[in-house]
């Protein structure tokens, strides 16, 4: 008997490119001696020896990274690897970094090139998903990382502490505290027969000694929480991070083989060894007194945001760090702006609106912003705001965040009013209700404060939510209006028939996608009681609120967040190929695995769309 | 007497001795089997189906299927396993021949099931048939492996969750529509890999046995 004669295995072959292609009696060939392995997530594979030769995978994912680390491509069901191994001896030192828990099948070497060999197509395959490799390879290193921030296939040990703050079960409360204080750690791992049996964290001696008024003379072995998580120093960041998050902890105590512990990750070593560079970059725009000054620093800041995407921060956390560095930038040019015209006569907010507002910018993103006086200028007074907001807006542009092309500025005397003038102008969106007028002001309502004091920006917020809640007519309106544009569902099936025309297709993620998702969680968020300004703490605040079910909030969060990382990545390899971001994506660039997501996420923002129209939208036909 | 009794520690101990090295270095049977009903003394076995692990990987050229002479077939069955009695009388084996092909097989091998004693039972019945030497066999069970893991876990497992699917769905392991004694035994050596990599640390064999396995003596017919 032979691997071929198991249905489950020749079906899978039988559907598979490009051994579907195959002769019943090559994939005879090349099924004998086949071998079926299983990886667990986070499994490093340096194919050599065995493991040098054809891999398909039968279920699962994983990257191919390069000896240096450098990301090649992100595989799946169906894909295979180790090509590299077989048709020549593997000179990059390719390797396999398992993303999900995979299961394989390893090919025999010679079997593989006999059938290469004999059947045409079958190596052309083969030798084109070289080329591509290598072509991946070539553009991933070209990126010049400054300095390969954290990668998620880092190891452990290259990050963690390894300066060890231990104690006995035996020791009092008072001496770890003390030992704790000397080292300036959070933390203590206890340990007993060099093994580690406990840790005790400031967070534990707040809770469990001072808040229940516990003697300071306890032992350690009372308090301590036993049996901690840990992990082994060969483990991946990646493994640490989602260990950390699972547990909910900001200590991981890191042992050797002996359960010995050898070190210690908190969860500031991470963040220190991620977010290096951003701080480096908003310390550096404090510093600059001119504009020509920030206009050079901020050349870094492409780059910055290219190494961020491709160092797989998650697409939130990049936001909140793009909007921070926003911020910053902004407030340095205010600051500038003052000893340039001189002080301000009156108290003032800068606002900014849209996606500096909900911390979802990108690169390439435009500028919207107004400013809030507290109280009517006078002409002179007017004509230094006047002043300013051209200093500011066009700093903001020199330093590459676009003017806007709506002219939502503050340099449009349309948008400088007092308090009471906001909240007329938000009173008059919500009550006049035409579509027209509502599409164009959707973008004010995701407002937050840069500058200046946030209270008469939270009364403006209360004030418009408690009109929005009066009319139901608004949302009612503002659900269809957002409805109007629909996913793009049927795109993979015209990219499937029409892959090989001339036509060749683009997708939009950002109107097409990301948008729609923005839209929805406005919808709800201004139905909520709580004001929150981004899109996923919206959807978050709407499934606590109950407007929404928690399955449909946390698909849309997550239909965000992957739709958000795909434009991330289009917009870095746009940039790097061309100098400029560029929110398109070729699907053909996609891998079968994005593609496959790709599909779900859209099927979900649709599904989205109907329980708005349910719920707002609902008899207003 | 002394002598073999004295032979007979040392291959315990011998054998202890390799059941605390690396599970990898042991050869596992993963068997799956037919039956024409869950009761080994009223019920018969109609085909055998399974695949060897060797150093850690699923051999698929070893995978084998053989269907035994005799059994009768309930036609309920039939539903399930697809096997007719025309198969049976084209295709099946002599059962003595068959018995004595798994001993050589078994021989030195773990032997691996999903719920293990079903299978047990049935081979205890058929090596009573036979006049044959008897056969110690080393044993794990997939199902007992899964469910030691989840009380030391402290999970609460539904009803069905250690049906066989259960199981593999938890591993992220693909979904199997066949339910042929074959495609089970792959299902379960599948399974098997997927248990043993979620150990925080490489097993031994004996760790593997006091967490779902044990040793069974197959007796023959007394002659």
């Amino acid at each position: 008997m032979a691997a071929i004669d198991i249905p489950e295995v020749l079906k899978f072959i039988d559907s598979t490119p490009p051994f579907s292609g195959l002769t019943t009696a090559q994939q005879k060939q090349l099924l004998q001696g086949v071998q079926v392995t299983y990886a667990r997530q986070g499994e490093k594979l340096n194919l050599t020896g065995d493991l040098a030769t054809l891999h398909l995978i039968r279920r699962g994912a994983c990257e191919i990274r390069s000896a240096q680390g450098a990301l090649v491509d992100r595989i799946a069901d169906g894909e295979c690897f180790g090509v590299a191994t077989v048709l020549e001896e593997n000179p990059e030192g390719l390797q396999i970094v398992v993303l999900e828990d995979s299961l394989f099948y390893r090919f025999k070497r010679d079997g593989f090139q006999q059938v290469m060999q004999a059947d045409e197509d079958f190596a052309l395959f083969f030798t084109h998903t070289r080329t591509n490799r290598l072509r991946k390879l070539s553009r991933s290193e070209a990126a010049d990382l400054a300095t390969p921030a954290l990668q998620l296939s880092t190891p452990i040990k290259q990050v963690m502490t390894r300066a060890l703050v231990t104690a006995t079960p035996k020791d009092t409360i008072q001496a770890a505290a003390a030992t704790m204080t000397e080292a300036r750690v959070s933390s203590i791992l206890v340990v007993e027969d060099n093994k580690l049996v406990g840790i005790v964290t400031d967070r534990d001696l707040r809770s469990r000694v001072l808040a229940v008024g516990l003697s300071a003379d306890v032992t350690l072995a009372e308090i301590m929480t036993k049996d901690p998580a840990y992990l082994g120093e060969d483990y991946l960041v990646m493994q640490a991070q989602t260990l950390m998050s699972e547990h909910n902890i900001h200590h991981l105590p890191i042992v050797d083989s002996q359960q010995a512990p050898v070190g210690m990750l908190t969860a500031a070593d991470l963040l220190r060894h991620q977010e290096l560079s951003p701080i480096l970059l908003i310390n550096q725009l404090h510093r600059q007194n001119s504009i020509a000054d920030l206009v050079r620093v901020c050349r870094q800041f492409p780059t910055l945001v290219v190494n961020l995407i491709a160092t797989d921060m998650p697409p939130s956390d990049l936001g909140k760090v793009i909007a921070a560095i926003s911020d910053s930038l902004t407030r340095r040019l205010i600051e500038l702006a003052f000893e340039r015209f001189g002080r301000p006569p009156m108290p003032f907010q800068f606002l900014v609106f849209g996606s500096q507002a909900r911390q979802d910018q990108s690169l390439g993103s435009d500028q919207d912003n107004g400013l809030m006086l507290s109280r009517t200028p006078t002409t002179d007074e007017a004509a230094y705001f006047a002043q300013i907001s051209e200093f500011i807006c066009d700093g903001l542009a020199q330093c590459g965040i676009k003017l806007c092309p709506g002219n939502i500025m503050a340099t449009n005397p349309k948008w400088r009013l007092t308090q009471e003038g906001w909240k007329k102008e938000f009173i008059n969106w919500v009550q006049s209700s035409a579509p027209s007028a509502l599409l164009q002001a959707s973008i004010f309502f995701d407002i937050r404060c840069v500058y200046g004091a946030q209270e008469p920006v939270d009364e403006v917020i209360v004030a418009m939510q408690a009109e929005v809640a009066k009319n139901s007519l608004f949302h009612a309106t503002l659900t269809k209006s957002a409805l109007t544009s629909k996913p793009p569902i049927g795109f993979f099936r015209n990219f499937l028939l029409e892959s090989s025309g001339e036509h060749k297709h683009q997708m939009d993620l950002k109107h097409q996608g990301l948008a729609l998702i923005n839209d929805l969680a406005r919808i709800y968020g201004l139905a909520c009681k709580r004001y929150k300004v981004s899109t996923k703490a919206r959807l978050e605040q709407a499934s606590r609120e109950k407007l929404l079910s928690s399955d449909v909030a946390r698909n849309l969060m997550e239909a965000w967040d992957e739709l958000n990382g795909l434009r991330l990545e289009a917009q870095r390899r746009h940039f790097q190929a061309h100098g400029e971001a560029s929110a398109y994506v070729d699907p053909s660039e996609l891998s079968p695995l994005e593609r496959k997501h790709l599909k779900a996420t859209f099927a979900i923002i649709s599904e989205g769309q109907s329980a708005a129209q349910q719920r707002f939208a609902r008899g207003y036909a | 007497m002394v002598k073999s009794m004295l032979r007979a520690l040392s291959d315990w101990h011998q054998h202890r001795k390799q059941a605390d090295t690396d599970w990898k270095n042991w050869t596992y049977m993963v068997l799956d089997m037919e039956t024409t009903g869950l009761d080994p003394k009223q019920h018969q076995v109609v085909s055998l189906g399974w695949v060897l692990v060797e150093n850690g990987a699923i051999l698929l050229d070893s995978a084998q299927h053989i269907v035994l002479q005799g059994a009768e077939i309930d036609p309920e069955t039939v539903a399930i396993h697809m096997i007719t009695d025309q198969d049976v009388e084209e295709l099946g084996r002599n059962q003595a021949s068959v018995l004595r092909y798994l001993r050589q097989l078994i021989k030195g091998k773990v032997l691996v099931a999903h719920h293990a004693p079903i299978e047990l039972g049935f081979l205890k019945r058929l090596w009573g048939t036979q006049p044959m030497p008897d056969l110690s066999v080393q044993w794990l069970d997939t199902l007992a492996l899964e469910r030691t893991k989840a009380e030391r876990k402290g999970a609460i497992i539904q009803e069905g969750g250690f049906r066989l699917g259960a199981c593999r769905e938890r591993y992220g392991l693909p979904d199997y529509n066949g339910h042929d004694a074959l495609t089970d035994a792959l299902a379960t050596a599948e399974l098997l890999l997927a248990q043993i990599a979620h150990q925080p640390t490489s097993p031994t064999l004996m760790e593997l046995t006091k967490a779902g396995g044990g040793l069974t003596r197959l007796q023959s017919k007394s002659t």
